[in-house]
């Protein structure tokens, strides 16, 4: 039976979830909508909503070679060297946690080791501190090792942010799997390795894949960490924030920046909500 | 060949003793079941030989050798556990196929091994559905498939039917006793229900509180219980208990004077030193019978029982009351006169009656019935 609401209850519930779409949207729409405009239509106030959209600042942040007769006046914008940046980190920090990340999430999960909790703590504790604290020391550690401004140095530092969740994460997951399911594995003639490379993992591929989506939105979004601790490996965050020179502020080719930015990590999501097959676990026990 | 022999085993979390000094035989082909209220330790005995828990005293052999340090993997025994466990991202085909390529047989013995064991188990048709395509009765097989396609040397059951409703329950335990027949392995199965033990177990090990109360044939401990708690826990209806106290002690056995009133001369190995000591008195609700005329009242134990109710199950029923202040269930062959409330007269021969003594122990019964083989 439909519960039924009076048409003004209705109403109201509708243009609520309205105006927080609105307000979501918003810098969205503003966003896109300037990346395609020219530097003066910017500038307009009250801001035009109708326009000749044009890709030119798209044009701009990648053609190096024709940069310096745009309409902007001489900039050289180089942002394909940011985006390889940005993946090589970003890609590199997810394997690199993968790697560490899932044992240890293992161990936690199915092992009885001394101060078990407090260890996960302890990992899970570096989601709550602030990672300039990590930063500062590291900076002139990183200059003095030369792990300053290299991909190692920066997958490494990465990890601070993406480590703690890969391991929470696949900890739990782990244990949504029935032990007895290794067990029975184990009873089969599986060793451990066999037990978690034909059991384990395959039944951790759904949830790690959505884990991976998601530290991979984190590594890709951090900013701090690169701005300190590399210069020419600075990841598109950083790179962003270049383009606001002191003086010259070219507003429609951040924007375009930004819409790229966004773009790639949506287009991951997509592709990765494909493998994300729900409830693979159902109907192996009871 | 498969025997399995456990000496002195025993199991502690910390300081929790679970299982104390196990010492049990099991020969080849012997379908043994362990039973025991929750809490017993019988499943954690069962993963202990499985190598699923570590032993942390006594040894446990198979066929000869102490396995005590032998991985799960590298025992080479079968289980099916209660919740199944099946694999859920593979097909029945593979979930079969998997104990087979973990041996790293051919793919051609594979495949005739899997086909074997699944129109052994009539599961043909069900080869290419994932486990959760299937109802809970062909998850079962499935289950004893995989711990079968291995031909392991001993098998293991867990509880396997706890999940089962009535009707499958029973056509399973039919079919696994089949199976044993069949396979002759064997085979080990825990379960915390009596009828289970009764009807399937060549050898049934009743465990209490970490301890093994009494081995022996379902016959044997249906008759001869060792103790109290066997008594109460092995049949169904559950075995009257009514207090007493031993007025003497001669060779035909014991005068027992019970709480309700009547005096039994019960046959069991008299010991003197009881006499004057309270006694508890125990009687299957099976062997009783409405008490008649023509018995003759000084040789059977006689019992007014204060009807409670009646339970009727079509082939036989049931009567419940009380006899002086103790509960009462018997068996009432014809349920005619036994409607409603009322008085009703049972009658038992002594010969049918257990005398437990004040620590629960039995004494040795003299005319038990001559085993059923």
């Amino acid at each position: 039976m439909r519960l039924k609401r009076p048409t003004s209850t209705n109403l109201i519930l509708n243009l609520l979830v309205g105006i927080c779409a609105l307000i979501l949207a918003f810098p969205l729409v503003w966003i896109v909508m300037t990346s395609l405009k020219q530097q003066a239509e910017v500038m307009t106030w009250p801001p035009t909503f109708l326009f000749v959209p044009t890709l030119d600042n798209f044009r701009v942040l990648f053609d190096v070679a024709q940069a310096g007769a745009t309409s902007y006046g001489t900039i050289k914008v180089d942002f394909l060297t940011p985006i390889t940046n940005s993946v090589v980190i970003a890609l590199g920090s997810v394997i690199i946690s993968l790697l560490i990340g899932v044992p240890a999430g293992y161990v936690l999960a199915r092992r009885d080791i001394p101060l078990k909790e407090d260890i996960a703590f302890f990992i899970l504790g570096f989601r709550f501190a602030p990672v300039l604290l990590v930063v500062i020391p590291l900076f002139s550690v990183f200059q003095a090792i030369g792990l300053y401004d290299t991909y190692i140095g920066m997958i490494w530092v990465y990890q601070v942010v993406t480590l703690p969740m890969i391991v929470w994460l696949s900890r739990s997951y782990i244990e949504e799997i029935p032990k007895d399911i290794e067990e029975a594995a184990a009873m089969d003639g599986a060793k451990p390795v066999r037990v978690v490379l034909h059991i384990v993992l395959p039944l951790l591929k759904p949830g790690l894949i959505g884990a991976s989506l998601l530290i991979f939105l984190l590594a890709w979004h951090n900013f701090a960490l690169g701005l300190i601790l590399s210069s020419t490996k600075a990841p598109v965050t950083v790179a962003l924030l270049k383009l606001l020179n002191p003086g010259v502020q070219f507003y429609p080719v951040m924007a375009a920046g930004l819409v790229v930015t966004m773009v790639i990590p949506v287009i991951l999501i997509v592709i990765g909500q494909r493998h994300l097959e729900r409830g693979l676990t159902f109907g192996a026990v009871k | 060949m498969a025997d399995v022999r456990l000496e002195g085993l025993s199991k502690a979390y910390g300081t929790i003793q679970v299982l104390r000094n196990i010492d049990l035989a099991i020969d080849h082909g012997e379908f043994v079941v362990f039973v025991g209220p929750s809490g017993s330790g019988k499943s954690t005995l069962l993963r202990m030989i499985g190598g699923l828990e570590r032993i942390s005293g006594g040894r446990l052999l198979i066929d000869n050798e102490v396995v005590n340090d032998v991985d799960a993997a590298d025992r080479n025994l079968g289980m099916v556990f209660q919740s199944y466990a099946l694999y859920p991202h593979m097909t029945v085909r593979e979930n079969l196929a998997f104990p087979l390529r973990m041996a790293k047989l051919s793919k051609a013995e594979i495949d005739t091994r899997v086909a074997q064991t699944a129109s052994l188990l009539q599961m043909d048709h069900l080869l290419d559905r994932k486990p959760r395509h299937l109802s809970g009765g062909q998850r079962q097989r499935v289950a004893i498939g995989r711990a079968i396609v291995r031909e392991p040397k001993v098998f293991l059951f867990d509880e396997p039917l706890s999940n089962l409703d009535t009707e499958l329950r029973v056509q399973m335990r039919v079919q696994i006793s089949k199976l044993h027949k069949q396979l002759g392995n064997t085979m080990i199965y825990v379960t915390h229900d009596q009828i289970e033990a009764m009807t399937m177990a060549d050898k049934i090990v009743v465990l209490k509180d970490g301890v093994i109360e009494q081995v022996g044939s379902p016959h044997d401990l249906y008759h001869n219980p060792a103790s109290r708690f066997v008594a109460g826990f092995i049949g169904s209806p559950k075995m009257n208990f009514l207090g007493g106290k031993v007025e003497a002690a001669h060779e035909s056995g014991m005068d027992v004077r019970l709480d309700a009133g009547a005096v039994v001369c019960v046959p069991v190995e008299p010991d003197k030193s009881l006499v004057g000591k309270p006694i508890t008195l125990g009687i299957r609700p099976d062997d009783f019978s409405p008490s008649s005329a023509e018995k003759d009242i000084a040789i059977d134990l006689d019992l007014d029982l204060d009807l409670d109710f009646v339970e009727h199950f079509g082939s036989v029923t049931y009567v419940y009351g009380n006899a002086g202040k103790e509960a009462v269930v018997a068996k009432a062959s014809k349920p005619d006169p036994l409607k409603g409330s009322g008085k009703v007269r049972l009658a038992a021969s002594p010969a049918d009656c257990h005398l437990f003594m004040t620590d629960g122990k039995a004494l040795r019964r003299l005319h038990a019935p001559a085993n059923w083989n």
